[in-house]
């Protein structure tokens, strides 16, 4: 803390007064602390102070805990397997995939850190991706977890905070219907002879083609940087990207391990671009991490211990392979161990939306 | 003289009083079956009703659907009337009392479970959205038996939901109906010393239950359960019913 921050610091001293008279009251430690904030032209050594000296002062862990119920916004849109659509089971409408396994993590891990008394149900928010960003920042969710990557430029926001990876190496993959499309970057892979450089094949390979991302995305940040001589479409979904026929669309963008899902699960007649010796070509390295605010430092420790410790354990690799390598239908897997979520949290009439040229291009 | 004629009309009167304590007896019981049966009806019409709209439910190219709550009360309406003849929103009169006061109730638990798939149903560029007449049936009875002392629950030998799993009396029932001819009437059997009333509707699998329940058997169907390689015809479950006479 520092001097210019006092205002902010005697409030916080306040909300601790407001919810934990009584410790603080019969202490007594707390009106000498403010007393001695006054004199003390930097208060954030009493805030400091009183955390130290009351660390169980009311904190975003201690407010899920008492209020039961970890608030989790996650992609309306379909990012399968990461999310699927929510289908109708008859335990009611339910939304699987490998991130709502992840949330079921989270809400256990939270449930024995709050005393394993009662559980702490996770309230699942399904929310537009992008505005996934704005209902964190404003308050209304606890965490997001979205297959969503924060070692891209310009993908993190001022004001959030990226875990540890639960989900490792992935990365940005395109996918493509005519098979001049792949000649066109492999004529380009060959022209590098053993000395591979991915975006400048990519660049001479896609120029003048027109390349779909959906808004908001790392793959979309990343066409608007990199590719600068292709006609550039911003999509609402992959759904959209994928059913627009005016204009024509010859490469879509997304994570790599969603359409190698989809391309074998949903549109067979897309193709993933390869490598010339048919290895998985991705544009860039990401690595998936959940999100939260910038000021929930103890929610941090607690999703990167939680991560580090499902890392460890092999947790996450098995659940990688559940979701990426394993044959299984999605609405099985919904039925049985798929989440409610608040309907009346969903965009009205929601659809996968539209697809329009991107600004300035 | 007095005295044979007190002789002559006693057995009289105890008969009388015999016979209309039989029928004032009876008269509930009857009512608590027609009620059964009406209900079982009305959850049948339901199930129908989302069984028709499947094409649509499940067509990727159109958002709203137009499959509203009251889009589906309408149809359950005029399916209700064409299979009993009654009018449960305009003319009730034929009912019994205790169907007056359930059946309402059991078609708002319906119209309940249309509004909570909307955002499922109205989803576009989805296809199967596992909204079917089993899952639509689970949820039905389930929000009507929350809400009321009838419980209602379909179940099935096989089942894909352990939920739906038949409890003995249901078991041994079932693995009768299931060897013999089909049949359009409820089973029902008083029980508990003639408290509890217990119906039993048969469900016979229909063309387009084999989509997901014919052969191969074995093979995983589109919700990703195996099929049961069933037939036309063949008993595919059935709706149970238990109605206490002394909860009400």
């Amino acid at each position: 803390m520092i001097v210019g921050k006092s205002g902010i610091c005697i409030r916080s001293i306040m909300r601790m007064l407001q919810h934990c008279p009584k410790e603080y009251g019969s202490q007594g430690i707390v009106p000498f602390l403010i007393a001695l904030g006054i004199f003390l032209q930097g208060c954030g050594l009493v805030f400091d102070a009183v955390e130290w000296v009351h660390p169980l002062a009311r904190h975003e862990l201690s407010a899920i805990c008492s209020k039961g119920q970890v608030r989790v916004g996650i992609s309306v849109e379909p990012f399968r397997p990461f999310v699927f659509p929510a289908v109708y089971t008859d335990e009611g409408v339910r939304v699987t995939g490998l991130d709502v396994e992840l949330i079921r993590e989270v809400a256990d891990a939270l449930t024995t850190y709050c005393g394993g008394q009662t559980p702490i149900v996770p309230t699942l928010h399904l929310t537009r991706f992008h505005d996934l960003f704005l209902e964190m920042i404003e308050g209304k969710l606890d965490m997001f977890v979205s297959s969503n990557g924060g070692n891209i430029p310009g993908a993190r926001p001022a004001g959030l905070w990226y875990s540890i990876p639960y989900f490792h190496n992935d990365g940005i993959g395109a996918i493509i219907q005519n098979p001049e499309v792949a000649e066109r970057v492999r004529a380009q892979f060959r022209k590098q002879a053993g000395n591979p450089d991915t975006l400048a094949a990519i660049q001479a390979g896609l120029s003048g083609l027109t390349v779909a991302a959906q808004k908001g995305t790392t793959s979309s940040l990343y066409a608007e940087a990199n590719l600068l001589n292709v006609r550039l479409l911003i999509c609402d979904s992959l759904p959209a990207s994928v059913e627009t026929k005016d204009p024509h669309i010859d490469v879509i963008l997304s994570k790599h391990s969603i359409l190698d899902y989809v391309t074998n699960h949903v549109w067979p007649d897309w193709h993933l671009l390869t490598r010339n010796d048919g290895a998985p070509l991705l544009l860039t390295q990401e690595n998936f991490s959940v999100v939260t605010v910038e000021e929930n430092r103890r929610l941090q420790w607690f999703l990167n211990n939680l991560l580090y410790r499902l890392d460890e354990t092999g947790r996450l690799e098995r659940m990688r392979r559940r979701w990426l390598e394993e044959d299984y239908a999605p609405t099985r897997r919904a039925a049985t161990e798929g989440l409610p979520f608040e309907v009346s949290k969903v965009p009205d009439h929601y659809d996968q939306g539209q697809c329009r040229f991107a600004a300035g291009r | 003289m007095k005295f044979r004629v007190l002789l002559l009309i006693s057995p009289s009167l105890v008969f009388f009083l015999t016979w209309s304590s039989i029928s004032w007896a009876q008269a509930p019981r009857e009512e608590i079956e027609n009620t059964a049966q009406h209900l079982a009806t009305l959850l049948n019409v339901g199930r129908l009703i989302v069984q028709r709209n499947q094409a649509l439910i499940n067509d990727p190219r159109i958002g709203n659907k137009g499959f509203t709550p009251e889009v589906f009360e309408q149809q359950v309406l005029d399916e209700f009337i064409r299979e009993t003849h009654i009018d449960l929103k305009h003319d009730s009169s034929q009912l019994p009392s205790l169907a007056k006061e359930l059946l309402p109730v059991l078609l708002e638990s319906s119209k309940e479970v249309v509004a909570d798939a909307q955002l499922v149903i109205n989803q576009r560029g989805i296809g199967y959205k596992n909204f079917v007449p089993a899952t639509f049936g689970s949820q039905a009875a389930r929000k009507f038996s929350n809400r009321s002392y009838v419980k209602i629950k379909q179940t099935t030998l096989n089942p894909r939901n352990l939920k739906n799993t038949p409890d003995a009396y249901e078991e041994n029932l079932l693995k009768r109906l299931a060897t013999k001819p089909a049949i359009d009437t409820s089973i029902t059997e008083w029980i508990d010393n003639g408290t509890t009333l217990r119906a039993v509707t048969p469900i016979y699998y229909s063309q387009d239950c084999l989509v997901c329940h014919g052969d191969p058997k074995g093979i995983l169907d589109i919700s990703g359960y195996p099929r049961e390689g069933a037939k036309e015809g063949e008993l595919a479950g059935a709706i149970s019913i238990r109605i206490p006479v002394n909860k009400r």
